[in-house]
């Protein structure tokens, strides 16, 4: 009885380890898949016009940074609005100087809520975007020049109804923990999204997405009380057959920072988990076409807290299976989902390579050490953030609780630079 | 399965020539067939040689070679996982790892559909025909894959499977025939047009099956994983490696795992133990110089060259030469590697060794022959003969494939004639079952009698009904396990027979209470002749 419960759980076990592990590395699966993950190079034409939504608060650090950026656009034709608070002077006042430098190009939209987060502002701008697309920055972002051309010719050329590009969150080398933010923000975004694409399901990410205005008007912009309403949009645009393209280029992507501490990361992860769970809860993935399409949503959607506690119960059945005294086969058993999590420890520190490869960043002995040391810590800080998560959402805390941002990742740049 | 994409589409576009004239006169159901043949010519190719490699190994199968005590181990400690006993019909002490055995199991059913003849171990032989069926298709798919015309292709099989040698060696129940089928596998996945990264993982698992079905193969491993950088795109190469050496690692992984649960990693008294074997195993007494008269590895060598001596020197000759050419290169590593390891100076050679270095030989000699006729297609070579000889020389594909035919024919088809002859006709297990039909005869109490015997024979007398183990005892185990010994107090009094066998007589570990018992017994039936006479000796207390 005893055996069994361990047989079935350490096969379960090890079924989720494995299905993580194949989708993880989705992007290299062939030279042809690794080859379509990126942007076609764009024909030169500028054939759509943009908005782009930069939502700010309490960020008058580096808002001026990143719409100046914006603003050495390659692409011709675009506006940039930028979401300020009410109540919140000081990033008026950055944006303000900054529509009065480019008055052609940048807007600034005033958000009146008396709570505040990222899809009231969001929708707060919808109505004044003269775009064809609408494009979303996070107010830290670092984005490429030649970014739009690129998404206009991805548009155009692929009959596109979303276009998502990378997000590379960079300041690796900040802490035990951001070095392995920013390779999960590697896989994701390298590999895993583009599996999501074409398996027409995909939970967005939260900049750096693009938009036809039209549709997402017709869908009433974001989800308002939804922690993830990025994913959530995603998941609603996806079960309408939306077409979503995923391109990432390490030259084009948006560079990010992760979050300065341990606890604003959990925060953080929080957020998302509970996301997620609300996008469970509202079943809108039940309105995709294909059975397969709901299980990969229901499993995406859940990922977070099997993940979350694949670690701790893994080693809970290594434990039993070597105290009880079980069948040496059943021990051997209970070992079996070690084997994909050994492997993604060493694919995770070939991702490291090919992230310092592509970025041109010193990736030494040492990271791989933190990597590889980090990874039961980091696990501990994502269980708990996904059960702070359930705690929530049973009690229906769903307010918003936000990243602050220091820009740390310009340094980087500026490191890389030099 | 796809094999290489620029062959198929011109085989495409000459089929679609063909089915235009052909269609008129043919039925539906018949244009259906005739569509998919002309659409998958490899497969009808692998079918044809397929059969035709089952047809000639198995004829005789039974009878040809002698049964040799390894079989009869492996089948025995198949039988002990059959029946829930464990890994091994004695205490499993880690001379292999079990992979090998465990497939002998999983496949055990096949014998019984066909007669139950009187003696296990030979018709436990047909297992060995769906073996040979694999690897022989997985040959010629590997050929394919290094870029061989589909002649050539065929070729390799037809060395691979119909050589002598071949014929001899793969009907045995060796774990090296199934640790074959495995590294072919592994590098037919190794070299996959699509390059794709699970073929790479895929190919590693195939690697650790054929490693723990018989970890000799662990030598050929460094050729197997420049087969995947060959095999593998620069841009995601480093994830095919990974994937590769990850997999490869983690499943060999678990045989010294299985070990550590049991507490039998380490050596120390009273147990078997991984470590003990393996420093055994490497510490066994060498077979002497390979190419000195008279050592025993000269005497392996020999009986090797005298089943087929082509494809001895052609593939050794082969492994060599290939490495020239690049798209070879890994498979000649691969066998260049077998061969170095088997000629070192002190080594020990089992006879089976050489089952390892077949496929290689044969992919070899075929990519070769494949190779000089590409060459000498080209235009270059005609310009460049053309300076010695004052005439034209346009011969066709043809002409030189019906030379080489020939000459293939003239030379090498009456060795193979003979030698294939010999493995289809001879019956050299007579006295085998000759003996274990008499045991069945006149030997009542099976139960309650001890009768130490070879390997070759104890399956057949555990099914007779001896208590298997302490009944009918394998003969190394009477004074080599302790858990036997205990059960013998008066030493060779308490054992009633003794069937003598070549393997017996050589006693190479000096066991003494089966000398005794042979000493105190008197002869009570013989079966054959000379050497590989069997005597069933009964003791005389």
């Amino acid at each position: 009885m005893f055996s069994t419960f361990i047989v079935a759980f350490s096969f379960v076990q090890f079924g989720v380890a494995a299905f993580t592990l194949w989708w993880m590395l989705h992007a290299w699966r062939t030279p042809e898949t690794l080859a379509s993950t990126r942007f076609t190079v764009p024909d030169g034409d500028c054939g759509l016009s943009f908005s782009l939504l930069v939502p700010a608060r309490h960020e008058q650090e580096v808002l001026d940074h990143t719409v100046s950026r914006l603003l050495e656009s390659t692409h011709t034709d675009y506006e940039v609005l930028v979401i300020v608070g009410h109540d919140d002077p000081d990033t008026a006042a950055v944006a303000h100087a900054l529509a009065e430098r480019a008055p052609d190009r940048v807007r600034v939209v005033t958000d009146h809520h008396e709570k505040k987060n990222k899809p009231k502002a969001l929708n707060n701008a919808l109505p004044h975007c003269r775009g064809e697309v609408v494009g979303v920055f996070d107010a830290e972002d670092q984005v490429h020049p030649e970014l739009l051309a690129h998404v206009d010719h991805a548009f155009r050329s692929c009959d596109a109804d979303v276009v998502q590009g990378g997000v590379q969150l960079i300041n690796y080398h900040s802490s035990w923990y951001s070095l392995r933010n920013c390779l999960e923000y590697f896989f994701w975004f390298r590999s895993r999204l583009h599996l999501h694409a074409s398996k027409g399901f995909i939970p967005l990410g939260g900049n750096t997405v693009f938009v036809k205005t039209d549709l997402l008007r017709a869908n009433d912009g974001w989800d308002q009380e939804c922690l993830a309403e990025d994913c959530d949009l995603g998941v609603r645009l996806s079960s309408q057959g939306a077409k979503v393209v995923v391109a990432y280029d390490s030259e084009m992507v948006t560079r990010e920072e992760t979050p300065g501490s341990v606890v604003a990361l959990m925060k953080q992860r929080t957020r998302w988990n509970q996301g997620f769970l609300q996008v469970l809860r509202k079943k809108d993935w039940r309105r995709l076409p294909s059975r397969r399409q709901r299980l990969l949503a229901r499993y995406t959607l859940m990922t977070p807290f099997f993940q979350a506690f694949s670690g701790i119960l893994v080693l809970l059945g290594f434990a039993v299976a070597l105290i009880a005294h079980v069948p040496v086969g059943v021990a051997l058993i209970a070992f079996l989902p070690a084997l994909p999590m050994t492997a993604t420890f060493l694919f995770e520190a070939v991702g490291l390579h090919d992230f310092g490869r592509q970025y041109e960043l010193p990736v030494t002995f040492r990271h791989y050490v933190k990597l590889i040391v980090g990874g039961p810590l980091y696990q501990l800080i994502l269980a708990w953030a996904a059960l702070r998560a359930v705690w929530r959402e049973f009690r229906g805390r769903k307010d918003w609780e936000l990243t602050k941002h220091v820009g740390a990742h310009l340094a980087v740049e500026a490191e890389a630079v030099a | 399965m796809r094999l290489s994409g620029g062959l198929s589409s011109r085989g495409g576009r000459l089929s679609g020539r063909l089915s235009g004239t052909l269609s008129g006169r043919l039925s539906g159901r018949t244009e259906r067939i005739a569509g998919w043949c002309r659409a998958h010519p490899d497969a009808l190719i692998i079918t044809g040689l397929v059969l035709l490699v089952v047809a000639v190994q198995g004829v005789n199968i039974a009878n040809f070679p002698t049964v040799s005590d390894d079989e009869g181990t492996y089948l025995a400690q198949a039988w002990a996982i059959q029946h829930g006993k464990g890994l091994a019909h004695y205490s499993y002490w880690y001379d292999h790892p079990p992979l090998g055995w465990i497939q002998i199991a999983a496949l055990s059913w096949l014998p019984e559909m066909f007669d139950h003849g009187s003696m296990v171990v030979m018709h436990a032989r047909v297992i060995m025909l769906p073996v040979s069926a694999i690897s022989s298709a997985l040959v010629y798919v590997l050929c394919r894959r290094l870029g061989m015309a589909r002649w050539a292709a065929a070729l390799g099989v037809v060395v691979y499977g119909l050589s002598p040698l071949s014929v001899t060696m793969q009907r045995e129940i060796y774990l090296d025939n199934f640790a074959v089928v495995w590294m072919v596998a592994a590098f037919v996945l190794a070299l996959s047009p699509r390059r794709h990264l699970w073929h790479h993982v895929a190919a590693g698992f195939c690697a650790a099956a054929a490693i723990l079905s018989k970890e000799t193969m662990l030598v050929v491993a460094p050729a197997l994983l420049w087969a995947v950088w060959q095999g593998s795109d620069k841009a995601t190469r480093k994830f095919s490696l990974t994937g590769f050496l990850s997999t490869a690692g983690l499943v060999i992984a678990q045989y010294p795992l299985y070990a550590l649960l049991k507490g039998e990693l380490f050596a120390g008294a009273g147990h078997n133990s991984l470590f003990g074997a393996i420093s055994y195993q490497l510490g066994r007494k060498g077979g002497g110089n390979i190419f000195q008269k008279g050592s025993v590895s000269n005497l392996t060598l020999h009986w090797w060259l005298v089943r087929d001596p082509v494809l001895m020197y052609a593939g050794t000759a082969a492994v060599f030469a290939a490495l020239v050419v690049r798209r070879l290169r890994p498979v000649a590593l691969a066998g260049v590697i077998l061969v170095v390891v088997g000629s070192r100076p002190s080594g020990y050679l089992p006879a089976m060794y050489v089952i390892q270095a077949i496929p290689f030989f044969a992919v070899c000699i075929a990519g070769l022959v494949d190779e000089g006729m590409r060459v000498l297609m080209l235009e270059r070579t005609r310009e460049w003969l053309r300076r010695f000889w004052r005439w034209e020389v346009p011969w066709r594909r043809i002409d030189v494939a019906a030379l080489s035919g020939v000459v293939a024919v003239g030379l090498i088809a009456p060795v193979w004639q003979t030698g294939d002859a010999t493995a289809d006709t001879a019956f050299a297990n007579d006295q085998y079952a000759q003996a274990s039909a008499w045991i069945r005869e006149h030997v009542p109490d099976r139960a309650h009698t001890r009768i130490v015997v070879d390997d070759a024979m104890w399956p057949d007398l555990a099914d007779q009904g001896f208590q298997p183990g302490l009944g009918v005892i394998w003969f190394y185990k009477v004074d080599l396990d302790p858990a036997v010994t205990r059960t013998l107090p008066r030493g060779w009094r308490d054992i009633d027979y003794v069937v003598s066998t070549t393997v017996i007589r050589q006693d190479p570990n000096g066991l003494p209470t089966v000398r005794q018992a042979m000493e105190h017994s008197a002869t009570v039936a013989t079966f054959g002749s000379a050497d590989q006479r069997i005597d069933i000796l009964k003791v005389e207390k």
